[in-house]
């Protein structure tokens, strides 16, 4: 039977694609039992969604200056 | 906001040569990449190995086939260029130990029946966007993101913030697909545990 304590690494894997159907099925028929671990995995999809975002965008200047370097590179 | 879905409006646009497209580009994703090259090369050459990363990028975007997003096509340039810079100063990869050495940031939260013994908190975000949209938050995380040991960093960075896939990721990085669940498992963790404190008091 999966713990809760198994289910960090079983959510990483769900969401990675990397979970077999077996363990698939393991996995949701826990969550079905777990509010607390349907609570974790939901956070953690919201959290990896995140991630891309986290560096937020460069300034003017940070792109000013890349675009300064492109432009004498071409010339 | 930044995200891996890339627009075909912008794309066509991009592959034309606008200028303005490719600032719009920068803009977006300069700071994701400035962090994926950080702990590869190091701080000093970051900036350095990213420009470059740039300048060939703008020369190769009108052959850009959108198999992958932008995003992630551009990571690739960025982990070229910095392993071609360590090769031309004869340096290793910057990367600390692969190995994995103590337990996670969320073990002591269970019992020892395996149970939650202090569950995740419910976050009031609702989505990606509205998470980062408190400041303090997204402080805290790009602090904790600094913190990370390089090798966490990398894998989080090319995996989770570039979209690499995870083969390629060890591959680029040259660190086996076991130690490489952990290590991410571990930076996974520990930014849900940051957030997750961060939604029970307001602090990092």
């Amino acid at each position: 039977m999966l713990k809760c304590r198994d289910v960090p690494a079983e959510a990483e894997a769900l969401l990675d694609g990397e979970l077999s159907l077996g363990r698939r099925v393991a996995l949701r028929f826990h969550l079905f039992m777990c509010g607390n671990c349907r609570r974790y995995l939901g956070q953690l999809r919201l959290l990896l969604g995140a991630v891309p975002q986290m560096h937020g965008q460069a300034s003017d200047e940070e792109v000013d200056q890349v675009l300064k370097r492109l432009h004498d590179h071409s010339h | 906001m930044t995200s891996l879905h890339d627009n075909a409006s912008e794309l066509a646009q991009l592959r034309n040569g606008d200028e303005a497209a490719f600032a719009r580009l920068v803009r977006a994703h300069h700071r994701a990449l400035l962090a994926l090259a950080r702990p590869i090369v190091g701080e000093s050459e970051a900036a350095e190995v990213v420009q470059i990363a740039w300048i060939k990028a703008h020369a190769a975007l009108k052959d850009f086939e959108g198999r992958s997003a932008l995003r992630t096509w551009l990571s690739r340039i960025v982990i070229n260029e910095a392993r071609m810079m360590l090769r031309q100063r004869k340096r290793e990869v910057f990367l600390e130990d692969m190995q994995a050495e103590a337990p996670g940031p969320l073990v002591d939260r269970f019992r020892s029946d395996g149970h939650w013994s202090v569950p995740p908190v419910n976050w009031h975000a609702d989505s990606p966007d509205s998470l980062l949209t408190r400041e303090e938050l997204a402080d805290c995380l790009a602090a904790l993101l600094d913190s990370l040991p390089s090798n966490q960093r990398a894998l989080l960075e090319l995996r989770d913030s570039d979209g690499m896939p995870f083969d390629e990721v060890c591959n680029m990085l040259g660190v086996s697909a076991s130690n490489a669940r952990v290590l991410l498992h571990r930076a996974r963790s520990r930014l849900f545990a940051l957030v997750d404190h961060f939604e029970e008091t307001g602090e990092c």
